[in-house]
């Protein structure tokens, strides 16, 4: 059978939104996702014009610059974003959006000197309770939304706060290198926001690398998943685990162009496990650090390779820690070792 | 032959989890008659099959999307379609199950 996917076009988005037999909602919702989509890649194309020297003319602004505000919404279980506006605390979900939300926020600024996930204090806006049921959360490239789980498969999303890392790191890559989402800059992409999720996780738990479970998505497995023996939506240190709901490839002659980017991510996952493992500590204090420079130290570049990450990667360990060889002795054994 | 067999078949994937991906263990499948659908969602469906366009980059990450077909009425065609641009009625025939 043959497969001619796609997804909605811009026309066809336009039309819709003038089509007076859909109802003012839908409009609405099909004008509104036109819009953004030209401002988006609008963005994108101005933003691809900035240096990686006016990046860091960029970033030492940020330090001075404010704080990001912190917002939170509540859909109450519909569709439409981003809500009604919750004043804190909230109930439980909205607390721990508030919290875990202003917390990767203080990480990005007092590791990575970053302020907010555009280094000019851009508002982090959440939406909580969105939808019935639903076993899901997203970055829309202006904002993070979390569902409550099906109380089987997932509980609430707001209660792994890699998860709330993961789609916040999300805007980080969007305003830094910018990577596609599919073929081997989308593993990258899905892979960044695992590692620094991850990473979130390690630094609020004030856990070394021996100590943290490298587990992806462990707090909002429901009773159902557990009892089946899943653990985890994805394990960094052993990717193709049987405890993972999503089982990864571990080395990259497994990879091919077309997989999905939650797939492909196994591979340079891998790769930062065994590279901050290798070095010991903190996984933040020098494998994040080069992880983080790989990321944002350049000009965007949308369809990178996971080879040109890695050598960037090897590049950095040796000019930012010159006088700690181990650092990338460590780095280039874990690309290595996953094939790269 | 009338509509009632014009079964469209819709499959959720991608999210945070990966649905529906190699090597998950979730799938989230369903499937309603074409005429079950109010009229401005046919409509809307009869418009996704005959779009050709090809898809521009989008800042969406973790969203779903869903792979829809309808082979009696569609041929082999099969369309692929984030969250945002799906009426209720088609997200609704879908149930998340662990394999
Ligand atoms: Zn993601």
């Amino acid at each position: 059978m043959s497969c001619q996917c796609f997804i909605i076009p811009e026309d066809v988005l336009e039309r819709f939104a003038k089509d007076k037999s859909l109802s003012e909602a839908q409009r609405k919702s099909f004008a509104d996702a036109a819009q953004f989509e030209r401002k988006w890649r609008k963005l994108r194309a101005t933003y691809g014009k900035v240096s990686a020297a006016a990046n860091t003319m960029l970033a030492s602004r940020a330090q001075t610059a404010a704080p990001p505000t912190i917002t939170v919404y509540n859909c109450n279980h519909g569709t439409t974003l981003p809500g009604i506006p919750v004043p804190y605390p909230g109930d439980a979900t909205a607390k721990r959006a508030f919290v875990e939300t202003k917390a990767v926020a203080d990480f990005y600024q007092k590791l990575f000197g970053r302020n907010s996930v555009d280094n000019a204090g851009k508002t982090l806006m959440s939406s909580i309770h969105f939808s019935v049921n639903y076993n899901n959360a997203f970055w829309n490239g202006t904002q993070m939304t979390y569902g409550d789980g099906d109380g089987n498969i997932f509980v609430d999303f707001t209660r792994s706060d890699d998860v709330i890392g993961h789609e916040l790191t999300h805007g980080v890559t969007q305003f830094s290198a910018q990577l596609a989402y599919s073929n081997e800059a989308g593993g990258l992409n899905e892979s960044i926001s695992d590692v620094f999720g991850s990473m979130f996780r390690q630094w609020r738990a004030k856990q070394s690398v021996d100590k943290a479970d490298w587990l992806i998505g462990k707090d909002i497995m429901g009773p159902g998943a557990i009892a089946k023996g899943y653990r985890c939506l994805r394990d960094m240190a052993d990717p193709a685990a049987k405890h993972c709901l999503s089982q990864q490839p571990t080395h990259y002659s497994q990879y091919k162009n077309g997989m999905d980017p939650h797939y492909s991510s196994g591979i340079p996952n891998l790769a930062f496990c065994k590279a901050a493992k290798a070095i010991g500590g903190n996984s933040w204090e020098k494998a994040g650090k080069v992880w983080y420079s790989a990321l944002t130290g350049f000009a965007p570049q949308p369809n990178m390779k996971m080879k040109t990450f890695a050598n960037r990667t090897r590049t950095l360990a040796k000019s930012m820690f010159s006088k700690d060889p181990a650092v990338f002795t460590a780095i280039n054994n874990a690309w290595i070792a996953v094939g790269l | 032959m009338p509509n009632e067999i014009d079964l469209l078949l819709v499959e959720r994937i991608g999210g945070l989890a990966g649905f529906g991906v190699a090597g998950s263990r979730i799938r989230c499948r369903g499937q309603l008659a074409f005429n079950s659908l109010p009229d401005t969602d046919q409509r809307l469906v009869e418009a996704l099959f005959k779009g050709h366009g090809k898809s521009k980059p989008s800042a969406q990450r973790d969203t779903f999307s869903y792979r829809i077909s309808c082979a009696r009425k569609f041929g082999a065609k099969t369309v692929e379609v984030p969250e945002a641009a799906l009426p209720a009625t088609i997200i609704a025939c879908v149930k998340d199950e662990l394999i």
